[in-house]
């Protein structure tokens, strides 16, 4: 029997040991679970103990796949998250697209975007005016499909090469017969590494800015040349006149009367470059009267008839004295008809004609005044600018100097102060006819300008 | 030994005239011109022994003028000074290529214009 009692404890004690490893696998299973477990399998029986085990199981697999399921939820929702924050980014990237489309499609200037192979990402109309291509049908053609200019090309290719920010250039196209000068900025653009991935070019047109300049230094080239003339001969006379050089009384008066003359050359000059400075500005002063434009344009005839006379050319005054008044600053409209027979008189060779008119034009309800002359004509494609200040018709530079100021002079008088209308036809070699027309009184209303 | 002689061609009749009476008034025979086309026939005819011009005259301008004296070997040595009221008449290479002994800018006084002819005839007496 204590042979039995020691072997059925054994079994038992086997048992426990065997229960204890079976557990083990079990994660979180205590010692006192074991125990407890034992006590059940004591109680219950083997069936109890496996239904205890499969259960045990069937929780933990049930919270395995409950964190794998949460994990994928976490997963699941970031995906979401990112992918909102990636529409937002494509909004935004999108939105910019559209500024930079807008700012580049509005400005004026040429403005050409290449990529790091030089093809054409963007690009706007006046770029495509420029360099004659579509722009829409242009994209991502290579540069050198688009664009005929070798050196705006290679500006391109050597600041990308020299990944130079920001180069500037005056670059010249030819356009027709006429030549265009652009101020050309170049500017690279760079990516996350610091490498150049793409040229944007912009090309503003500075042609008028260049003329304009260009005629600045010319008047001042011909100001200056206009001043110096009489200011040579006031000194030269002066010095002889110091110098003791005239011999007798009558030089000696001739040599006043020639400072005098000289004198007043150089201030009508300044005169009529105040003169429309003052206009331009709306500074002068207009008294304005009912006066007869044939009456100003005879003595204006008879004031320049000796001046004609010392070329032998005939003045030919034609104007009948009829009701022509108009509301005009007498002077003024005086000065404008001396500037146009002074001018005729200036480009008409030797022993030519002048003839003037001052006739009604009922239909029109205007004065209309022509000086038509014989003399050297100006070319057809210089007559539109033939008004502007400081221009002259090159060809006819050596028949008289001037300034460029007389005719721009009449033109602002005319036009600007007087509400008419200046105008020019010629024929090179034959003569031209210069004229202007003003409102007759009767349809002006009178008024203080 | 006779008077030098010298030509003086500009376009303003006060110019020629003020010049004129300086350098008769000290010696030289004097011929003027009021264009570049009449000064070349001059020189032609004359031979002047200098050349006074302006750069801007109707016809031939003052330059245009050397240029074509250059061209004939009588007168092609004739020493000339230009006389102008342009601030920059003439490049340094071009003053040279066309033998111009002086560029002077107006305005100007006739004693230092008379100093200059003077100074210029001496010079090319040495040569």
């Amino acid at each position: 029997m204590v042979f039995s009692k020691n072997y059925i404890f054994l079994a038992v004690l086997v048992f426990i040991v065997l229960m204890l490893i079976a557990a083990m696998p079990l994660g979180g299973t205590t010692l006192a679970e074991a125990l407890a477990c034992i006590a059940a399998i004591g109680a219950a029986g083997w069936l109890g103990w496996r239904l205890f085990i499969e259960r045990r199981m069937f929780l933990v697999q049930v919270a395995s796949l409950r964190n794998d399921y949460k994990n994928q939820c976490e997963k699941a929702s970031q995906s979401i998250n990112d992918a909102k924050d990636f529409k937002l980014q494509l909004q935004l990237l999108k939105r910019q697209k559209r500024n930079t489309e807008a700012i580049i499609y509005s400005i004026s200037d040429a403005v050409i975007v290449t990529d790091a192979s030089d093809r054409l990402i963007m690009a706007n109309e006046p770029a495509g005016g420029l360099f004659d291509f579509d722009v829409k049908g242009a994209m991502l053609k290579p540069m050198e499909e688009l664009v005929s200019s070798g050196e705006l090309k290679k500006l391109i290719g050597s600041s990308r090469n020299s990944r130079t920010r920001h180069v500037r250039h005056e670059l010249q196209f030819e356009s027709g017969e006429n030549t265009q000068t652009y101020d050309c900025i170049i500017s690279c653009i760079y990516d996350d590494d610091d490498q150049v991935c793409g040229v944007v070019s912009v090309l503003h047109d500075i042609t008028r800015e260049k003329e304009i300049s260009q005629m600045k230094n010319d008047f001042v080239s011909h100001v200056s040349h206009e001043f110096k003339t009489p200011l040579a001969s006031i000194t030269a006379y002066s010095e002889m006149l110091v110098d003791g050089e005239a011999a007798d009384e009558k030089t000696r008066k001739e040599f006043y009367s020639i400072i005098q003359s000289q004198a007043q050359r150089l201030n009508r000059l300044i005169e009529d470059i105040l003169n429309i400075s003052r206009i331009e500005s709306g500074l002068i002063k207009v008294n304005k009267e009912a006066v007869s434009t044939a009456l100003i344009v005879r003595d204006a005839a008879q004031m320049v008839k000796s001046y004609a006379a010392e070329k032998n050319i005939t003045v030919e005054d034609q104007t009948a004295i009829v009701f022509d008044q108009v509301y005009a600053d007498k002077d003024m409209i005086s000065q404008a008809v001396i500037n146009l027979l002074s001018n005729a008189v200036k480009y008409t060779p030797n022993d030519g004609k002048i003839t003037v008119n001052s006739e009604v034009d009922e239909s029109q309800q205007v004065v209309r005044v022509t000086i038509v002359d014989t003399g050297a004509g100006i070319p057809a494609e210089e007559l539109p600018r033939i008004f502007e200040k400081f221009y002259r018709v090159k060809a006819n530079n050596k028949f008289a100097k001037g300034t460029g100021l007389g005719l721009n002079l009449v033109k602002q008088i005319i036009e600007k102060v007087h509400d008419g209308r200046v105008f020019v036809t010629s024929q090179v070699g034959k003569g031209s006819c210069f004229g202007f027309e003003l409102p007759l009184l009767a349809t002006v209303k009178t008024g203080t300008r | 030994m006779g008077n030098k002689k010298i030509l003086v061609a500009d376009d303003e009749v006060h110019i020629v005239q003020v010049v004129a009476m300086k350098f008769r008034n000290n010696g030289f025979d004097v011929i003027t011109a009021d264009n570049g086309d009449d000064a070349y026939t001059l020189c032609c005819e004359e031979k002047p022994d200098i050349i006074i011009t302006d750069y801007q005259m109707p016809g031939m301008t003052g330059i245009e003028l050397i240029e074509k004296l250059r061209l004939v070997p009588e007168l092609a040595d004739i020493p000339v000074i230009i006389l102008t009221a342009r601030g920059f008449a003439i490049e340094d290479d071009q003053k040279e290529k066309l033998r111009v002994a002086e560029c002077l800018s107006k305005p100007f006084s006739p004693k230092e214009l008379l100093a200059h002819v003077e100074n210029v005839l001496a010079n090319s007496a040495v040569k």
